[in-house]
């Protein structure tokens, strides 16, 4: 039993990891799982809790992490060692590339250990100043962003060209199907070294993300202070040292591995390979006596709470931030999202929305929404338009930043409106005959004259792009989509789908 | 020896004999060596069936032209270039008529095509096109294979030697390597070329379709067609698009009319008498479409009903 804990906790890593790479590959266009697809997403209490504070209410969607929240009362921070999809794959990393390290003896960690805690209250005080740029060291937020804005297009990439040899083999189908258009996403490459930097901190540490950085893990050591499943070590124990290397997050200290730090304690249950077998866990007190696993003064509490405090004040006064700053107007927001800058304190930047989105049409932003508002999503129309009869980004946002709006609704949506440059019109300069923009459009927003050039028509438009999208110019579109500021409500028209 | 001699053929016996062979074909109509045989005799060009179910109409319309055996010998591969360009209900008549879709593809199978791809290169999402049209699960339901060309690797860059002002042009492989070519359009009121008729339906075989229109749109529609000359046209003329053309939802009217043709101009030269011209309300002459009329100067077709060899049927 105890031989095969190791083996079951790694198996089960493995296949967390391999569902959440289902759900994200789910993450598209009928969208009919009976599982919700940001089902990570929603089990993250981290991102409950501080959507709570910046949003001043529950939502309903995060529910489902309290319940992992109460799991933590019995197990410890179990999700970090069994199925966090992070800890997996810093795990794995860790074990075939760092795997040969020589125990590093003089290395006190009390300073780094507090580290976590600092990040964490100040994500809590900027939190309460409506403001976060936590999220991105939320370890779900972090790996469904990482997988989706850096791997994915790249899967697609080796997709496409193994499609056409497998295609060939099959003798039945002489007709060989489309590749998938490659998803473009512009940060793709500093998300990546932003990745590769977290799991290269493993050469310091095994899991030094999860010791010193991840807010997520705090949240639950703070919860597991109050576990019930318990470390026991008997009077058999030898101080072979053994689970003080193994550990993967350093929670037993070498002088006395009778203890262990418990809030630290990930559950993983490695100490149970213990040559005299003095370990074991169950309910109860244990005899010795626990260590507080970091020494957290009064003054480091309360100087992170005022560092997160003057450091959102500081990022909310930057022009990018502040009212006239936000008026970025092509920074169109996807249909359904809230006021900016609620907006902007609500969104993880998980990048659900971004893979869901059938046409490549949103992307992440890097600092055209300002510091807060890094990687959140906008609609680039010259790369993708938004599809007239889909609302999925609305329907998978884990923290409703884009509310989930039924089609109707969205239809009436205006995130923009279009103008023309008659400069570059080919109808309007040239004399062409075009009105690509004109048959395109969903909404009869533009019409064309008695020439056939286009004319917009401003109270139609919903902004959603695909006029600039398709447009022949080259380069830059000769009509062009800017953001309305607030979202809007537009009049519905008057239904003419039937004959009259 | 006298054996022999009797029967010696004379040289003027044998001078008969090959002047006999020789003429003999010239006074009987050519010999028909293909399955048309088994066919009736091909009546007419242009067939025009009226009143009845979709299938029905089709199944009129096909008959006058020799029936689909005509067209599809066993264990051929069959493209149909259908109309599915956008994300519309079927009772808003911007897509095909799934039910003379459906018999379509049937149709193909009954003459013995070995498989039967509909391709279209769509103008909103694929998915969306397929789905909210409904015509994805009927092309599935009918056994066909239902492609989109939204990736750039079922294109084929070639030259277009008949092209006017288009003279290079990506297009779908499968169109220029089938068997079978059938181009299935539904007529509409479009904006930029006043009709979409079946000339313009080979627009969504190309891959830069905007580029076109840069060029210029007409001309480019009628040197497109000089690629591949469809086998076969059918115009799905159930219901057709009058205004709001060609994503709608516009005005539609019922037409319940199906037209089958060997020759596209002819084909469109018809059909754009179902519609009017949105100043004078008097309906539109062949001539009056452009792009029609460029076709006819690049000799794809014959543009002047009156020297087409018209049928008109009853389905019921």
């Amino acid at each position: 039993m105890k031989r095969a804990i190791p083996t079951l906790r790694r198996s089960i890593q493995a296949l967390s990891f391999i569902f959440l790479l289902y759900l994200i590959i789910k993450t598209a266009f009928p969208l009919e799982l009976k599982i919700p697809v940001d089902l990570y997403l929603r089990l993250d209490p981290f991102i409950g809790i501080i959507t709570i504070l910046t949003k001043k209410e529950v939502i309903l969607r995060m529910l489902p992490a309290f319940g992992v929240l109460l799991l933590v009362f019995i197990f410890g921070n179990f999700f970090c060692g069994w199925f966090c999809p992070m800890g997996s794959t810093i795990d794995f990393f860790d074990r075939i590339l760092f795997r040969e390290k020589k125990w590093s003896k003089n290395f006190s960690d009390q300073s780094l250990r507090r580290l976590r805690y600092g990040v964490f209250i100040f994500s809590l005080a900027t939190g309460l100043m409506a403001f976060q740029v936590m999220y991105l060291l939320d370890p779900i937020s972090l790996i469904t962003r990482t997988l989706i804005i850096s791997f994915y297009p790249p899967a697609i990439y080796i997709f496409n060209h193994l499609l056409p040899q497998v295609q060939s083999f099959l003798p039945k189908n002489p007709f060989i199907m489309s590749s998938i258009p490659m998803p473009l996403f512009k940060v793709n490459l500093l998300i990546f070294v932003f990745f590769i930097i977290i799991l290269a901190l493993g050469v310091v540490r095994k899991r030094f993300w999860c010791r010193y950085l991840c807010p997520l893990g705090t949240l639950f050591s703070i919860f597991s202070r109050f576990r019930v499943l318990k470390r026991f070590v008997t009077e058999d124990c030898t101080h072979c040292q053994n689970c003080v290397k193994g550990c993967p997050v350093g929670a037993i200290p070498e002088e006395a591995p009778e203890s262990y730090r418990h809030p630290d304690c990930i559950a993983c249950f490695k100490c149970l390979e213990c040559p005299p077998e003095a370990v074991s866990f169950h309910l109860g007190r244990p005899k010795w006596k626990t260590v507080n696993g970091v020494d957290l003064s009064r003054r480091y509490v309360l100087g992170s709470l005022s560092f997160g405090i003057v450091s959102a004040l500081v990022i909310k006064a930057n022009p990018l931030q502040s009212e006239s700053g936000l008026k970025n107007n092509r920074l169109i927001r996807p249909p359904g999202s809230l006021p900016e800058e609620k907006f902007v304190s609500l969104c993880t930047g998980c990048g659900e929305c971004l893979k869901v989105c059938p046409n490549n049409a949103l992307q992440s932003t890097l600092l055209e929404a300002g510091l807060a508002g890094l990687y959140t999503p906008r609609l680039v129309p010259r790369i993708g338009y938004c599809e007239e009869f889909c609302n999925f980004c609305g329907r998978i946002c884990p923290t409703e930043a884009i509310r989930n709006l039924s089609i109707e609704e969205k239809r009436l949506i205006q995130i923009g409106v279009a103008h023309i440059d008659k400069t570059r019109c080919i109808a309007w300069d040239k004399d062409k005959i075009c009105l690509v923009c004109n048959e395109q459009c969903s909404y009869h927003a533009i019409v064309g004259d008695e020439k056939k050039r286009p004319i917009i028509k401003e109270e139609k438009c919903t902004g959603c792009g695909i006029c600039e999208n398709k447009c022949p110019v080259d380069g830059e579109s000769a009509i062009i989509v800017y953001a309305s500021g607030v979202q809007k409500k537009i009049k519905p028209e008057p239904s003419n789908n039937n004959q009259g | 020896m006298d054996k022999f001699s009797k029967k010696k053929v004379t040289r003027r016996q044998f001078m008969k004999g090959t002047a006999v062979m020789a003429t003999l074909p010239l006074f009987s109509k050519s010999l028909p060596f293909y399955g048309s045989l088994a066919h009736a005799a091909e009546e007419s060009d242009l067939v025009i069936a009226k009143n009845g179910t979709p299938s029905q109409l089709l199944q009129a319309a096909m008959a006058p032209l020799g029936g689909m055996g005509r067209f599809v010998k066993k264990g051929q591969r069959v493209v149909i270039k259908a109309n599915i360009a956008w994300a519309r209900t079927p009772e808003q008549a911007c897509t095909n008529n799934p039910d003379l879709f459906s018999a379509l593809i049937k149709m193909c199978y009954g003459a013995g095509a070995k498989r039967v791809a509909v391709w279209d290169h769509t103008c909103d999402n694929y998915q969306f096109c397929f789905s909210r049209s409904g015509l994805k699960e009927t092309a599935q339901k009918a056994g066909a294979d239902i492609f989109s060309g939204h990736g750039r690797n079922v294109y084929k860059q070639i030259e277009v030697p008949k092209g006017k002002k288009l003279k290079t042009a990506e297009v779908l492989r499968d169109i220029l390597e089938s068997d079978v070519f059938v181009n299935f359009p539904i007529p509409k009121h479009h904006f930029a070329t006043e009709l979409t008729l079946g000339l313009k339906n080979l627009i969504g075989i190309v891959w830069d379709m905007e580029q076109l229109h840069k060029i210029d749109l007409h001309q480019c529609i009628a040197d497109i067609n000089t690629v591949r000359k469809p086998d076969l046209v059918v115009v799905d003329a159930i219901r057709i698009l009058t205004t709001n053309g060609p994503k709608g939802p516009g005005k539609t009217e019922d037409i319940g009319e199906v037209i089958a043709s060997t020759d596209i101009v002819a084909a469109d030269a018809y059909a754009a008498t179902f519609f009017k011209q949105p100043k004078t309300g008097i309906p539109f002459k062949a001539e009056e479409v452009k792009f029609v009329k460029n076709a006819y100067d690049l000799g794809l077709g014959e543009i002047n009903l009156s020297k087409v060899r018209v049928k008109k049927v009853s389905a019921a």
